[in-house]
């Protein structure tokens, strides 16, 4: 059971997703199996800010200068310094000593300024209990609390995700950033993200 | 060409007309709360109080959960969760002691409520100078929260400028003077003072202008993409004809033209309607198209 940090704490794990966009096939089984797990009452009703299925990973479709089709797949980064836990009035948005950016339904009043916050654009509104959803859902929580990985990570049919501790230098995901190139999205809107995108070997 | 990754902030977290009246409402009641020093007439506190219930109305109504607010205020008291760092819970401070103190200075003016004698201190407290100091501070504050509000929200670049809480200041202060134009039209203030607020508000108005146009500029010219992409929806987008017959047509040329026409020919009340009318309105398109083309900064791989 992870607990909220108080001002001043730091995290004993810095847990972190890492996308790897080389070996992405652009299947969108992560962004549909995150749904069916985290918010299964969402599979055939649309985000309709984002005029896509309503999950915590968006996934944007563009072409490069070349013409070739692209995709980037994108999360909550649970930033190290997160600009929706300065914003969140009621403290309803807390890191939590796994280091992951969470949400207490409890304080929260639907106010927005976490989504107006959030410089990746990742949280959406849910129609019915009105909460600014993201990543990580409820049963993605309990997945991995149960030493599970979560489900994008067990949907992925290419092995292209993963999420790990990088406190830990024996974890698959610093092995992989050691190991590998990667970059961060924003890199200078200073929040330290921890959602990696490997773009090669 | 538009990015493929172009989101507006209206259409995901819904800060839209509703926000925008309530920004504007806290305009005429923070800088009110300023003019209220200089002109301390019954009829400015009303029209203060009212602004400030009806904007603190929308802005719970506004609320996803509002009906959770009282659950969350109390969980926040009882863990002792206080997050300072946000400009939100700061305005709510703000507001809530900012309203507490109008409901005392509307008191002070109601003659019933004054023959009442256990309400009779609001009438002495209301007149001493330190309270209505900290009542204009108060009333400052409130409307320079109003602007670090939007400031904070780091997901939209386009706001992301110490410039919005000089726009609302100034323009609140075009707001307040607005009301006090339509007091002298309905009779209820000497034409002295209206004659020094119209000479104000021009000098106002030519900041106003400078600042807005200073805010899109900056924006256009060395704007990261996601702020360039809300300052053409203003510019010459969705929003052109809201940002140039609006906020500057309607809200700073119309009053210059008029309040010019005051100082040099004559003054006329109905001229003076109109002004005061068209700078409420500017006031309220600005924060309104301000807040409409607030788009995300677009990701790209």
């Amino acid at each position: 059971m992870s607990t909220r940090l108080r001002k001043g704490q730091a995290p004993t794990k810095r847990m972190a997703h890492v996308w790897d966009a080389s070996k992405c096939i652009a299947c969108g089984a992560c962004v549909l199996s995150c749904t069916s797990t985290n918010n299964p009452d969402m599979m055939t009703r649309e985000e309709k800010g984002w005029h896509s299925v309503a999950s915590n990973i968006r996934r944007i479709d563009s072409v490069t200068a070349q013409g070739r089709p692209e995709v980037l797949l994108v999360q909550c980064q649970h930033c190290e310094d997160a600009p929706c836990l300065a914003t969140c009035p009621f403290g309803a948005t807390y890191m939590d000593d796994n280091g992951m950016i969470r949400l207490d339904p409890r304080m929260c009043a639907g106010c927005s300024y976490c989504v107006t916050s959030c410089p990746y654009n990742v949280r959406w509104f849910h129609p019915d209990s009105k909460l600014p959803k993201k990543c990580m859902g409820d049963t993605c929580l309990e997945l991995v609390a149960d030493g599970l990985q979560p489900a994008c990570v067990q949907a992925c049919p290419a092995g292209a995700r993963d999420y790990g501790d990088l406190n830990d230098p024996d974890s698959s995901v610093s092995v992989t950033l050691r190991t590998k190139r990667s970059r961060r999205l924003l890199e200078n809107a200073g929040t330290e993200p921890k959602y990696f995108v490997v773009e090669g070997s | 060409m538009a990015p493929a990754d172009l989101h507006f902030q209206v259409d995901i977290a819904h800060w839209g007309w509703s926000i925008a009246w309530f920004l504007w409402f806290v305009g005429i009641a923070g800088m009110g709360s300023v003019a209220y020093y200089f002109v301390r007439k019954a009829a400015l506190s009303y029209v203060i109080f009212g602004s400030l219930a009806i904007g603190l109305v929308l802005v719970v109504s506004h609320l996803g959960r509002w009906w959770n607010l009282p659950r969350t205020l109390w969980t926040m008291v009882t863990n002792g969760i206080f997050n300072y760092s946000s400009w939100m819970i700061i305005g709510i401070v703000l507001l809530s002691v900012h309203l507490l103190l109008t409901v005392i200075l509307v008191a002070s003016h109601v003659r019933w409520l004054q023959r009442i004698g256990w309400l009779k201190w609001t009438g002495s407290l209301a007149k001493a100078s330190a309270y209505l100091i900290v009542y204009a501070f108060l009333g400052f504050m409130a409307t320079v929260y109003s602007g670090f509000l939007l400031t904070q929200a780091s997901g939209i670049p386009l706001w992301n400028t110490s410039l919005i809480p000089v726009l609302w200041v100034v323009s609140g202060s075009i707001a307040a003077i607005a009301v006090i134009e339509l007091m002298y039209v309905f009779g209820l203030i000497e034409s002295s003072v209206s004659t020094l607020a119209v000479r104000l508000g021009l000098g106002l108005d030519a900041i106003k202008l400078l600042a807005v146009l200073g805010f899109l500029h900056v924006a256009l010219a060395y704007g990261s993409a996601g702020a360039r992409i809300g300052a053409t929806a203003m510019a010459s987008g969705e929003y052109a004809l809201m940002t140039w017959g609006g906020v500057i047509g309607i809200g700073i040329l119309v009053p210059i033209a008029i309040g010019l026409y005051t100082v040099l020919v004559k003054k006329s009340k109905p001229l003076l309607a109109i002004s005061s009318i068209a700078a409420l309105a500017g006031v309220f398109f600005l924060r309104a198209v301000v807040l409409l083309a607030g788009a995300w900064e677009p990701l790209v791989l």
